[in-house]
């Protein structure tokens, strides 16, 4: 009977909004601008947060990197850290013996430059780091061929890991593996190509680094350069290999109780402390339109149902005499504004789905589905909240005035 | 003797800009099962506020008002909904039939909100629109159909509930006197059938057909003759 009854006011509301379709359809597109900029902004969220995570893949959580600088440190500015000594090489085997919470642990320095074949050059992110190096980088995976080993790595041998991005710039259809290429004035032999990585937030490319080995990176870039050191931890609780490490750097650089460190030990929850405060930040000002767009779309239903309500003075009339409670009358206005909304949330996220999928060409983002679940429920409760004035007022019309309305 | 109706002492004020209007002022009346009424007064002699009363669209300021042991002038609005809907079928002088639906649809309209299954509310609404001779006109809306017809199946639709009175403001005032004819001899019959009719009307041709005449004066009843 209650199912009846629904069905009832939807066939009523059908009929009046089709009586009235492109009134009904001006008052839609409040609705479907606010709860497009819900869905977007859902949408590009979602997408930031996938390419964020991608992006993160090569610095899990287990992963530590101590270097001269302190990421996302507040209370220091990078010419502060500038001055401080330089990692040294020797700290690999001095934090290795120390610590027993390193599980693997590789020096990194890097630089950028050229690389080339038969005249063909490419840009590279070079970086000398020792076969450890795999551990504290699972995410990094060889395709093809085979990572370095310590003799090479020992004899500062010129061989080279490519990234998938140069392997492609470079050799096109070819295998790289067992070819040469020119770094500088020397012939490295390639070989090993790691897996594509894709790009950092979109901005810049994991792919065109070009991994050799610790030793051939002193003899042939420079001796001392910029580096830092890769850890990969065997603690469950990060911040306990935090303050252990730490307690042995400052062992190795003989600081006084008092001094402070002169090294930053960086996780990737710095990355993420920054990466959420941007999020929060797009999220905060999209809310802001969204709820502002809404409201608008809202006024604008309200606005409509009350000239629905007006015109429709003497039916309400009509339906009270003929024994329809004030609940009754409620519930159908509640119904046709409702129906109106549902109808511009399906209308915005059909055409949501549709950017959402034309975007992603540029830039990873789709629709999730608890999103557009989401967008019918607010676009239920938008029905609902503007249409709850006007329908009130529908069902306390007095009969008697209504049934004389003109 | 028992009355579908009992009015005891029924006054309504109304207050206009200060100004205490007494439409009803101590007015009595009881209605019999099966009674055909007509009620006359001039403009302005509380008849039309009589009829809001009898039809349960308003509510006593003073005064008792018993519909088949029911007290209409302790309800609430939903309460009078509900007893307009069981037991009162309207007719109006302007019809007040909703426009955009067909003559079928509109005659349905009381069976919803009775909560009346689809099924039978067809079928019901089919029945009553046969008993007024609309057979042929169901699927039509009411801009399809001519005053009388329109009139007819407001009838249709009065008679659809099966109510204990039906109540006709004027019913033949917007209509030809053919048709006008046409209509009180569709209450004559329902009168045989068994059905109790109040027929508020100022045409004392029309008054005629009643089988008890009541004038209203000053809100109170001036007359009630049997004829």
């Amino acid at each position: 009977m209650i199912m009846s009854s629904i069905w009832q006011n939807i066939l009523i509301s059908l009929t009046s909004i089709s009586n009235n379709k492109f009134r009904a359809f001006l008052s839609v597109l409040g609705i479907v601008i606010g709860v497009l900029s819900v869905t977007l902004m859902g949408t590009m969220i979602s997408g930031l947060d996938q390419t964020f995570e991608k992006s993160m893949s090569s610095f899990r959580s287990d992963v530590l990197m101590i270097s001269r600088f302190q990421w996302f440190d507040g209370d220091k500015e990078w010419w502060q850290m500038r001055n401080r000594p330089r990692m040294k090489p020797e700290y690999v085997d001095n934090l290795r013996n120390r610590s027993t919470m390193i599980d693997a642990i590789a020096p990194v320095m890097e630089r950028s430059g050229e690389i080339s074949r038969n005249n063909v050059e490419t840009y590279a992110r070079f970086f000398g780091t020792t076969p450890e190096y795999l551990k504290t980088n699972e995410e990094q995976k060889i395709e093809s061929g085979r990572f370095f080993s310590n003799i090479e790595n020992e004899n500062g041998a010129r061989v080279v890991v490519i990234g998938n991005g140069i392997a492609t710039g470079l050799f096109e259809n070819e295998n790289p593996v067992n070819k040469y290429v020119k770094i500088g004035r020397n012939k490295y032999l390639v070989i090993g190509v790691i897996e594509k990585q894709g790009s950092f937030m979109g901005m810049w490319s994991l792919d065109n680094q070009a991994i050799i080995p610790f030793g051939t990176y002193q003899r042939n870039f420079a001796k001392r350069g910029w580096m830092n050191l890769r850890v990969k931890t065997n603690s469950e609780d990060i911040n306990l290999a935090k303050e252990e490490i730490t307690a042995q750097m400052r062992i190795i650089r003989k600081l006084k109780p008092l001094e402070e460190n002169n090294f930053g030990i960086n996780h990737s929850s710095g990355f993420e402390a920054q990466y959420n405060a941007i999020k929060f930040t797009i999220a905060g000002v999209g809310f802001f339109i969204t709820a502002l767009s809404l409201i608008v779309g809202g006024i604008g239903i309200m606005n409509i149902m009350f000239v629905s309500v007006k015109e429709r003075t003497r039916e309400i009339g009509i339906r009270k005499a003929l024994g329809a409670t004030p609940f009754n009358i409620m519930v159908q206005f509640l119904t046709e504004s409702i129906i109106i909304c549902l109808m511009g949330g399906v209308l915005a996220i059909s055409i949501s789905f549709i950017i959402s999928d034309i975007i992603n060409d540029f830039f990873p983002s789709t629709m999730p589905i608890k999103l557009a679940l989401f967008s019918i429920l607010i676009s239920v409760l938008i029905g609902v909240i503007s249409g709850f004035i006007p329908s009130s007022r529908a069902s306390k019309l007095d009969p008697i005035e209504a049934l004389r309305y003109e | 003797m028992s009355f579908i109706i009992s009015l005891k002492d029924i006054e309504r004020f109304y207050d206009v800009g200060g100004e205490v209007v007494r439409a009803l002022d101590g007015l009595d009346l009881n209605i019999s099962a099966n009674e055909y009424i007509s009620i006359m007064g001039p403009s302005g002699s509380g008849k039309s506020t009589l009829m809001n009363m009898i039809g349960c669209l308003d509510t006593p300021t003073n005064g008792t008002y018993e519909f088949e042991n029911e007290y209409v002038h302790e309800m609430d609005e939903g309460q009078l909904a509900s007893i307009r809907n069981r037991k009162i079928g309207f007719v109006f002088q302007t019809f007040n039939l909703l426009p955009k639906s067909s003559a079928l649809r509109n005659v349905e309209v009381p069976l919803i909100y009775a909560n009346i299954s689809k099924k039978e509310r067809i079928d019901r609404a089919k029945e009553s629109l046969i008993d007024v001779g609309l057979e042929d006109r169901m699927h039509h809306k009411p801009n399809e159909l001519s005053g009388g017809q329109r009139q007819r199946v407001a009838i249709a639709r009065a008679l659809v509930n099966k109510p204990s009175i039906i109540l006709a403001d004027e019913p033949t005032g917007n209509l030809d006197s053919k048709s006008g004819v046409e209509i009180l001899n569709i209450f004559n019959q329902l009168h045989d059938k068994g059905n109790t009719i109040i027929l508020v009307t100022h045409e004392e041709e029309v008054a005629k057909n009643a089988k008890r005449m009541i004038l209203i004066l000053d809100g109170k009843v001036k007359s009630d003759i049997k004829n």
